[in-house]
């Protein structure tokens, strides 16, 4: 038996109560097929629990090799979640959706002009006004007569779920900053990819051409003043909910991905600080809520906006995508009203009904809601006031107390679509998310969405949306028109956060892959010598050990060496560990992840099945394995810089990986040469620095195997030729630095390398050697200084090229009034 | 009467501030009782940026940006407004109490926008203790302007002025609690009670001239911003009440700017951008009689 017949027969199979079945996104009520899966039902049929499960797998590890998460709000970043079996909706049901969409988003965008304009609504009665003063999202800085925003809708979405008829209802408007497009667009792109023969066979409408008429949309929505209008995508920071949503969101439209921080208010308008200019900001594709946005005049202290913001709204200088007034049409207060606001505005009836919607501000409703607290779900119109825990007497309390706050929404059933767990394929309740763009003068609904599932284990889960095509010819999303998207490559947003993320991105990675190195180095050596510790071998396996104790510090004694190594690659809270390295270098990687390649990703997929393997086998030998395939991992992303622009935030990543290297090595040669311990010992200790500098091969060859302190300090310091040397480093980081926007030549961080270079090239590898007693002091000396010269490098770099304004603050903080 | 405003609001802070942007309310309105002869703000160091603008409300708001580091920041206000005391129509101020709340006069063509000061603001939290405290003075049928003067008499009574009891964050739970507070408080105090009830109020910021003791001189910049209530009156626009002085506000006062609490209207206020650790706020206002 298939999957599907195997549901089929499960759903129509009468229940023992004898309730209602809710409707069924794939099987009619006579255990048919729904038009839509009737048309799939060849390829669909075939498919096998087993077939789906393993699909299941290969979308879970296509997500996690793109990097995909969603932050439940308080929790780390947890993995999207997909579920195999696409929604599917054919041509016919989907055409009075579509032109229901798009006439609620023309009906919205009428009712948003009104309130921030004439408030004909309000002074007729159509609505009653407390519906809007007593919402948050109703921003009274965007309702002067000056303000010079048209407040157009651009872009909305709506929330849909059926009722027991089956029919589509709206369940909530996004109009804030509407989220999930990105998802919508990366879900499809898994499908497509796992199950090929499918979804070529569906005949649906690709998703790519409402992106390119998304982009026209937000570059003509710029100004006048600007011929070539640079848009941004403003993102409340890594931690947001939809981190990846925005940034997926910014590098597919080709914009770049900014933070409150990044922007500046001057001359009533919005500019982005980069290489110490300032440029222009045209068009803001808002993802933080209004209320955030300006701490000037909306939320105080809130770091998330651009202070002034409101003002430069007002006066034009900028457009903010949504509109910063735009969250008051979130408001289900306003369902009610709807119908009659549709006959007053748009001149006709509303097409797309909303679920049956009481405000409580109206008495009669009131009573009602009152009355039927057990069927309805009491929402506060602006979320302000948590209600899920309160039983009804409470609830009647709260109602009676503020009446205008609070609305009472009757329960859809909702629909049921095949959702595969754990257990099989089983029915769960699902609902949509629609998208609607407003696209020269029309609103366009994405002809797609994104469905969210409840599985049993009330974790959402998602699905792909897939409206069929009536004939094969029909243009995708019904845009024939829409230029494709020529490269569109975002164009760095160069502010001094992202290089400063760029600069730490090369640093950890850097110092992930040297830990790295010095790990299966001394791995290597523990295998063969930990149980002679008296012999050469064993002392120079101390010695590794000690200058790892150095790099990371010492937690364990030598008897623990495994404990040690496990907790070198698995300890995300040990300084200095490959697991801590690992995560500073994803923090980073994900605050500028719209100028990287989706290939950085694939690097953590690697060293997260490595640390889970770890984890799980407790053998010896798996420490070596891990280690070795984390290091894979993390040297493909050598190949993701290679593939870079020769940007700015390219030489900041060059920069910061020469300077860690040159930190990494002169701390091990530090803790490894600096005192002599017999010239078994020292032969060993030198082969294991050759080893972990990867630079053994070269000096193999170069001093054919006889290995001398002299020899490998000339390899590792002066050779300008070995890629791992000082000498090599000091150059890159000279180039790079040269090649930034701002340097002259004579900045602080270029004089200091001309001062690092210099003693690097004054260095005589013979007297350094020198001896006294057990130590050899010039040697030590040098190192040190060495170390602290390139520390001193690497803060000018920051506080050249990272300085960004203070943190903003309100006038009279910690005041002492006269 | 005629008077001569001055408010200077002057910040200092302990290390440069990069930039400073800003929002004041130092503007007197124009009003069919008030009339702004004259009026000049000036912000030091000069910004680069300053404009005005009518808010939402239509108060003066000016937005101003400094962009020169500078430690201290200097905003003078200078005005010349002719005050009359405000009419009000006896008959209308006879209106029983639930009549002049908004929401039951769909007949009256201004009652959708005083329905705006009826709802609860962040500032005046409708707590039910200052429900219960104005219900005492609504019986049903009560005519509204006496209701509305006996509360101000009450609140003027119950509670104690004093200026270390409160500070900007004070809720209306708090001056319950401490039974006293500031001009502010006492706005705030009015506004939840009465609002509680469906009334429509607003909160208003302003000036008042004070006398000095018989005998004694003016003293100069002796002088505070005020804040007090208006309360509307079906047919006669707002009932002024001023609470801290038990009074109906007349000829004495200027109206700077009205809205649904101080939150809208704060005299100053802004953002910087600094490394500095402290900062240290002076005000110094004269609201000087002009004779002739």
């Amino acid at each position: 038996m298939t999957a599907l017949r195997d549901y089929s027969a499960a759903v129509t199979q009468p229940t023992l109560g004898g309730g209602a079945v809710p409707y069924d996104e794939v099987v009619a009520p006579d255990g048919g097929l729904r038009p839509g899966w009737r048309m799939l039902a060849e390829g669909a049929i075939q498919l096998t629990e087993a077939d789906l499960r393993r699909v299941g797998g290969d979308i879970e590890r296509f997500l996690a090799n793109d990097g995909v998460t969603y932050t439940v709000p308080e929790h780390d970043p947890g993995p999207w979640r997909l579920d195999p079996v696409p929604l599917v909706l054919d041509a016919a049901e989907w055409a009075p959706l579509e032109v229901g969409l798009a006439q609620r988003a023309e009906l919205l965008n009428a009712i948003l002009v009104d309130l921030y304009g004439p408030q004909r609504l309000l002074s007729s009665g159509v609505l009653p006004p407390a519906v809007v003063f007593a919402h948050e999202g109703f921003l009274r800085v965007s309702a002067r007569a000056s303000a010079g925003d048209p407040h157009p809708l651009l872009l909305s979405a709506a929330d849909l779920g059926r009722n027991a008829a089956g029919e589509w209802r709206v369940l909530a408007d996004r109009a804030q900053a509407p989220s999930g497009i990105g998802y919508a667009m990366e879900n499809r792109r898994v499908i497509s990819r796992v199950m090929p023969e499918l979804y070529r066979q569906a005949g649906l409408h690709r998703m790519a051409p409402f992106f390119q008429a998304l982009r026209a949309t937000l570059i003509d929505s710029a100004p006048e003043h600007a011929p070539n209008p640079r848009v941004v995508v403003l993102s409340p920071g890594t931690l947001s909910e939809t981190a990846y949503d925005q940034a997926f969101v910014a590098s597919s439209l080709g914009f770049p991905l900014v933070e409150g921080s990044d922007l500046v208010m001057r001359d009533g308008a919005v500019w982005m600080r980069v290489f110490g200019r300032l440029e222009r900001v045209d068009v803001i594709l808002r993802r933080v809520d209004a209320a955030w946005s300006d701490s000037l005049e909306l939320r105080k202290g809130s770091q998330l906006g651009v202070a002034g913001l409101s003002e430069a709204v007002r006066r034009g200088s900028v457009r903010v995508v949504n509109g910063l007034g735009a969250g008051v049409l979130e408001n289900p207060g306003l369902l009610p009203y709807l119908s009659a606001m549709c006959e007053q505005l748009l001149d006709e009836p509303l097409r797309l009904p909303s679920v049956q919607t009481y405000w409580t501000g109206d008495e009669r409703s009131m009573a009602y809601v009152l009355d039927h607290l057990d069927g309805l779900a009491v929402r506060s119109i602006d979320q302000s006031v948590d209600l899920e825990h309160h039983g009804p007497d409470r609830l009647r309390e709260l109602i009676r107390a503020e009446p205008h706050r609070y609305v009472g929404q009757e329960l859809l059933p909702l629909s049921q679509s095949p959702t595969l767990d754990p257990r099989g394929v089983h029915p769960q309740t699902v609902t949509l998310r629609t998208f609607t763009l407003r696209y020269g003068s029309t609103y366009r609904p994405l002809v797609g969405g994104l469905a969210t599932v409840m599985t049993d284990d009330r974790v959402p889960s998602s699905k792909d949306v897939w409206v069929l095509k009536a004939s094969p010819d029909d243009p995708d999303q019904g845009l024939p028109d829409v230029l494709p998207l020529t490269d569109v490559r975002a164009p760095a947003a160069m502010v001094p956060r992202v290089l400063e993320d760029m600069f730490w991105f090369g640093r950890y990675a850097e110092r992930a892959e040297d830990m790295l190195r010095l790990v299966l180095t001394a791995h290597a050596s523990a295998e063969d010598f930990r149980s002679r510790p008296h012999t050469a071998g064993g002392a120079s396996l101390a010695v590794l050990m000690s200058a790892i104790g150095r790099l990371s510090g010492s937690r364990h004694g030598t008897e623990q060496l495994d404990e040690n190594f496990r907790s070198l690659l698995l300890d995300a809270h040990r300084p200095g560990s490959v697991a801590q390295s690992i995560s500073a270098l994803r923090d980073a990687a994900q605050s500028v992840r719209d100028q990287l390649s989706p290939d950085t990703w694939q690097a953590f997929s690697w060293t997260e099945r490595a640390s889970a393997h770890l984890s799980t086998y407790h053998y010896s030998h798996q420490v070596a394995e891990s280690a070795a395939q984390m290091l894979t991992g993390v040297l493909s992303l050598q190949g993701v810089t290679a593939n870079m622009m020769r940007d700015p935030g390219w030489r900041m990543i060059c920069a910061g990986r020469a300077v860690e290297r040159g930190l990494q090595l002169c701390h091990l040669l530090s803790a490894t040469t600096t005192v002599r311990r017999g010239i078994d010992i020292d032969r060993d200790v030198n082969t294991a620095v050759l080893a972990a500098t990867e630079s053994a091969v070269t000096h193999r060859r170069r001093y054919r195997g006889y290995v001398r302190l002299t020899g490998v300090l000339e390899l590792l310091l002066t050779d300008a030729d070995n890629p791992r040397s000082l000498a090599s480093g000091i150059d890159e980081m000279r180039q790079h630095l040269a090649a930034m926007p701002e340097s002259t030549g004579s900045t602080r961080p270029e004089r200091l390398l001309d001062d690092l270079l210099d003693e690097l090239e004054r260095v005589d590898i013979a007297a350094l050697t020198a001896i006294e007693g057990e130590r050899r002091p010039h040697l030590d000396r040098f190192l040190t200084g060495y170390i602290g010269q390139l520390t001193r490098f690497a803060d000018a770099v920051g506080e050249m090229h990272f300085a960004g304004s203070p943190v903003p603050r309100s006038f009279g903080f910690a005041t002492v009034t006269e | 009467m005629r008077y001569r405003v001055s408010h200077r609001t002057t910040y200092s802070y302990d290390d440069d501030v990069s930039d400073s942007l800003g929002i004041a309310y130092l503007v007197p309105r124009e009003l069919a009782w008030q009339h702004v002869a004259e009026r000049a703000l000036t912000v030091t160091p000069q910004p680069l940026d300053h404009t005005e603008d009518l808010d939402y409300y239509g108060n003066t708001a000016t937005y101003f940006q400094v962009t020169e580091p500078h430690r201290v920041l200097d905003v003078l206000a200078v005005s010349d407004v002719e005050v009359q005391a405000p009419q009000h129509d006896e008959h209308a101020l006879l209106t029983p109490w639930e009549d002049a709340r908004p929401a039951r006069r769909p007949d009256l063509a201004d009652a959708w926008q005083a329905h705006d000061f009826a709802l609860a603001s962040s500032l005046a939290d409708q707590t039910p203790q200052a429900h219960a405290y104005a219900a005492q003075s609504l019986a049903p049928g009560r005519p509204v302007g006496e209701a509305v003067v006996e509360v101000m008499h009450r609140i003027h009574a119950d509670f104690a002025y004093d200026k270390t009891a409160t500070t900007v964050t004070t809720t209306v739970a708090d001056i319950f609690d401490k039974r006293a507070g500031v001009c502010q408080d006492f706005a705030h105090l009015t506004l939840a009670c009465l609002r509680s009830h469906g009334l429509a109020v607003r909160y208003v910021s302003g000036y008042l001239a004070t006398t000095p003791p018989p005998g004694k001189e003016r003293i100069v910049g002796a002088d505070a911003t005020h804040a007090w209530a208006a309360v509307w009156i079906p047919g006669s626009g707002w009932l002024a009440v001023d609470p801290t002085n038990d009074q109906l506000v007349n000829d004495r006062y200027v109206t700077v700017a009205w809205g649904r609490d101080y939150g809208d209207v704060p005299p100053v206020k802004g953002v910087i951008f600094t490394e500095a650790t402290s900062s240290t706020l002076r005000v110094e206002v004269d609201v000087a009689p002009v004779t002739g």
